[in-house]
């Protein structure tokens, strides 16, 4: 092994454990000691210490970023409840739990499940869809323009980068922020201001995805102090791709072929940075900046030389960049690459920063020979750099060359299978939920929570956010995020539901895109957090017209620092109600993505986020025509709710507006569920439901007033026919044992409002026999909306436009 | 090398100086009565006047809204105004009564406008090799402290993990 100048050896032969450690440190290798000592000994047996392209090769090969250690890690889980304690031992948490559950359903329709840059379900005989949806919070706590629009990128490169391409159709985005309004004073030295990080995201999502001309068409908002230091970032897009387009393998012999943008010292060190928390001394090069418009012209070449045949295997240069991609596509044969070759942004680069680099907007092609003209020739003609750096070996070794000096030479298998798996302990505590104090209130309290439920910013319309993406664009959003009669009367959409018309001819199937979160279920208890998401994520898909039969999910884990064992703890506990929900609903999981670390020190002083799991939900729907919006439609027709309304106040909007102590955490019930969404959905495909509208954040109360105020409409509902259940599944009798508040604010999942015409009534009846649901009352024409408990004599009355404008005014140009 | 600037006409809008405004008063800094942005471009290399000129006026600048200054700038900060717009008088220019805060990028750091500046400079028929920087100058009116303005740089125009600012 010859070095140059510009590469260095690292003396580990000799070093001490302690200095292995510090060496880790030093680079931001995020190397623990075990996996230092496991590289000596490697080095110790090529009888050389390694380069520090090859150290660097093999840190971000081992990155909690790309290899998931603690997910699929050995973890001895102990839980206790009322003062007794279970143990269980996981050896790959991931691989036994929602693996399992998606192994064990084995749906035939799943086409690429979790082994690819993102999962792929069938959408008719010839096509699939894929989604993936990633993370890019460090990023963005550091810069929250360049570290959003560089999240939401990547992820349409994931889409590109999945089997040999698809042609990204939509995205999606979902956001956690502290305060918006917090006082200056209280944001700690070295911090953004939320609303900076808020500002600065939505525009870097805006600027990324306007401009490569793919839709943004669903997401989610939550506001909560503890993501003050650590935003969370979530971009998801969806493409559609041909099902003989699927497959990809690399052969020896094909030559690598980086197209794209050019390197620089953009992002080096993102994977391994993405497993340390943010301590306020960050390093200018864990930046990226993106170029939307490079990234679009690779898109439109490269679906044209994907379907004339001229290359066997693609994938994108994320988190580690050509070490990332290209190690991976070589993984199974070896691979030469030639460092010098690689375009640069400015000279000054060492080959390890070529190699780890993070710029964006790169592809990475495994290209036989005989097309390697022709493929650069199509990329030439919309000016995009293509190169050839390397070729693909038979050697099962990755060999790194710079100005004709061999730089590393190790093996594949030692690079991919060498990493130690930790062992990490994890406890939890399932601590008793009680039941709340009644709340008992007057109509006018009623109608002031509800305003202030309203206007709360986990509830408010997020139109700020929404109008400055460009949800239109291709022209196939059916279903839109802003739902209404018009541009000021607007209501918050449950799904977005894409027509595909113009890459699938002659069709007339649909593709469904929801998600679910909360992390406030979390902080009582991740299980039903979890349980929580999956449900909402498929009760948001439902209530649009999607068969929950045909319905997917990808679970996207944000957590502190799994070292601490109850973090760890937590997050076991959310896989495990991942794996249960997702065999209870028959929905698999079909991709996901884990980004732990989230945690910040300043001035020592440790903040950790509250734990988040994203699901997002994508499915396919038979027929675009039987899909339904939440505004109510007509003065007369009746309003149905379907499901049992139960007294779960724990980490409730409402809870937090009245500072209510203690509550149940809403539980999700899987037998009861997924009976009610296979009859909406029977019902929506029988054009039997006028307008349909999940509950939620705000309960009963909130989803019927955003029915009517999207609508400019009235609306009646009887408060005593709500049907209601003791939190221990004893049948209350309706309205006795919930007072009416409670009623209309509890967040019990399972439940929708239906409007439905009074012709249609006794058909909808008859789907919905032996299920719970109500006739609650009527949809109006005096613009106000009324609950009425004369049991209770209560009589709450509010207009539609007080209603609306409270939803609308919290967060107004920004 | 040359620096241009371009700014808006009197009579339009100067939307970006009317949000970083608001987003001043924000931040509860209530002295800042007024902002105006403008872009700024460095570009240097083997570039004449004339062709600088015509990268202002044709590429760079929206004739009806915008005007542009060009001015020579040697090394650091030193500059001479060799050109301005037609139809403001210098004057205009000069104000008291303002504080100026300019943001580059870092080098090193990926500039993307900079990168469509030079493309399009090849395009626009001048065929040399050049670098380009861009950045952004926002002009304060009012009575404000050096430790306000630092604050406004550091909390809201600038990120300085990226970017330096200068003030004056």
């Amino acid at each position: 092994m010859k070095c140059t100048t510009k590469c260095k050896t690292i003396e580990i032969l000799n070093l001490s454990d302690e200095q292995l450690f510090e060496l880790s440190k030093k680079n931001v290798l995020s190397l623990s000691l075990e996996e230092m000592k496991i590289i000596q000994n490697y080095f110790k047996k090529l009888k050389r210490d390694p380069t520090d392209v090859e150290i660097e090769t093999i840190a971000q090969t081992w990155s909690e970023h790309c290899k998931h250690k603690t997910l699929t890690g050995m973890i001895e889980y102990i839980e206790e409840k009322s003062g007794e304690k279970t143990k269980k031992t996981y050896n790959n948490l991931l691989q036994e739990t929602i693996f399992k559950a998606s192994g064990e359903l084995n749906k035939p329709w799943c086409l690429s499940v979790f082994k690819d840059n993102a999962g792929i379900i069938e959408f008719d005989s010839e096509n699939g869809i894929a989604f993936k949806v990633e993370t890019h919070n460090h990023p963005s706590a550091l810069e929250p323009y360049g570290g959003s629009a560089t999240g939401m990128g990547g992820v349409i490169r994931d889409i590109l980068g999945v089997g040999l391409g698809a042609k990204p159709l939509a995205s999606t985005t979902v956001f956690c922020f502290g305060n918006p309004d917090m006082e200056s004073s209280k944001v700690p030295e070295g911090v953004h201001h939320p609303r900076r990080i808020m500002k600065g995201v939505v525009s870097g999502i805006r600027d990324y995805g306007n401009r490569m001309g793919i839709p943004t068409v669903n997401g989610a908002v939550c506001f909560d102090d503890g993501y003050m230091s650590n935003p969370l970032v979530y971009c998801g897009t969806m493409g559609i791709i041909p099902k003989n387009k699927i497959d990809k393998k690399v052969e020896s012999g094909d030559l690598v072929l980086v197209v794209g943008g050019r390197t620089g010292r953009d992002g080096i060190h993102g994977a391994t940075f993405s497993s340390t928390q943010l301590d306020g001394e960050s390093d200018i090069s864990a930046v990226q900046i993106g170029n939307p418009i490079i990234e679009k012209k690779v898109l439109d070449t490269m679906i044209e030389a994907r379907d004339l045949n001229l290359y066997r295997s693609v994938t994108d240069c994320g988190a580690g960049g050509l070490s990332s991609a290209v190690g991976e596509l070589g993984k199974k044969t070896g691979t030469v690459v030639y460092l010098d070759k690689v375009p640069l942004k400015y000279g000054g680069l060492c080959p390890w920063e070529i190699w780890v680099s993070e710029a964006q907007e790169r592809m990475v092609f495994a290209v036989p020979p005989e097309n390697i003209e022709r493929i650069i020739g199509i990329f030439k003609k919309e000016d995009v750099e293509a190169v050839c750096i390397g070729e693909f070996t038979d050697d099962k070794k990755l060999t790194l060359v710079y100005d004709g000096d061999v730089l590393a030479s190790m093996s594949m298998e030692f690079l991919h299978n060498g990493v130690p798996k930790p062992a990490r302990r994890a406890f939890y505590e399932i601590k008793e939920e009680k039941i709340q104090k009644p709340i008992d209130m007057s109509s006018f309290e009623i109608s002031s929570s509800l305003i202030s439920s309203l206007a709360d910013l986990n509830v408010c319309s997020k139109e700020w956010i929404i109008k400055q993406y460009d949800h239109e664009v291709q022209g196939q959003t059916i279903i839109k995020p802003l739902q209404g009669n018009n541009i000021e009367t607007s209501g918050p959409g449950d799904a977005a539901v894409i027509f595909p018309y113009t890459a699938v001819k002659n069709t007339r199937k649909g593709i469904v895109l929801s998600n679910g979160l909360n992390p406030q279920y979390g902080k009582i208890d991740p299980y039903k957090m979890a349980a929580s998401a999956i449900e909402e994520s498929l009760r948001n898909a439902v209530a649009v017209g999607a068969n929950v039969k045909k319905i997917s999910i990808l679970d996207n884990f944000c957590w502190g620092n799994p070292s601490d064992p109850e973090v760890l703890g937590s997050l076991v506990r959310a896989t495990k109600a991942c794996h249960d929900m997702s065999k209870a609903f028959e929905v698999p999981f079909i991709s996901g993505k884990d980004s732990l670390y989230n945690e910040y020190f300043i001035n020592k002083k440790k903040y950790s986020i509250p734990s988040a799991l994203l699901i997002s939900a994508m499915g396919v729907i038979e027929n675009v025509e039987n899909t339904v919006t939440m505004p109510f439609k007509k003065n007369g027709n009746k309003i149905f709710v379907l499901g049992v309304t139960r007294n779960e106040f724990g980490g409730s909007v409402f809870s937090k507006i009245k500072s209510i102590d203690g509550g149940i955490v809403p539980d999700v019930y899987p037998r009861e569920s997924k009976d009610i969404m296979e009859k909406i959905y029977n019902a929506i495909s029988g054009n039997l439901i006028e307008a349909c509208h999940d509950c939620s954040e705000g309960g009963i109360a909130v989803a019927v007033a955003e029915m009517a105020f999207s609508a400019n409409k009235g609306v009646y509902i009887y408060i005593d026919a709500i049907e209601t259940l003791s939190p221990l599944k004893k049948k209350c009798r309706s309205g006795n044992e919930m007072t009416p508040v409670e009623v209309l604010f509890s967040e019990s999942n399972g439940r929708f409002i239906v409007e439905i015409k009074p012709d249609n009534e006794e058909k909808f009846r008859k789907i919905l026999e032996g299920s719970i649901f109500s006739e609650v009352g009527y949809v109006s024409d005096d613009k106000k909306v009324i609950f009425e408990s004369k049991k209770n004599n209560i009589k709450v009355q509010q207009s539609s436009e007080v209603l609306l404008n409270s939803w609308r005014n919290t967060i107004i140009g920004c | 090398m040359f620096e241009i600037e371009i700014l808006t006409k009197k009579g339009f809008k100067n939307s970006r100086g009317e949000h970083v405004l608001s987003d001043i008063c924000g931040l509860g800094i209530e002295n800042v009565t007024k902002v105006e942005y403008s872009s700024l471009y460095i570009i240097d290399g083997d570039i004449s006047f004339a062709e600088t000129e015509t990268i202002a006026s044709d590429l760079l600048t929206d004739k009806i809204t915008e005007n542009y200054v060009i001015r020579q700038r040697d090394a650091e900060c030193l500059s001479e105004v060799i050109s301005k717009f037609s139809d403001v008088k210098e004057a205009d220019m000069i104000n008291p009564n303002f504080s100026v805060i300019e943001v580059w990028y870092k080098d090193g750091v990926t500039d993307i406008v900079s990168e469509s500046l030079i493309k399009a400079v090849k395009d626009l028929g001048i065929a040399k090799e050049i670098k380009a920087k861009a950045g952004h100058k926002y002009y304060l009116y009012g009575e404000i402290f050096r430790v306000t303005l630092d604050t406004i740089a550091t909390k809201l125009l600038a990120n300085v993990l990226i970017q330096e600012c200068k003030v004056y």
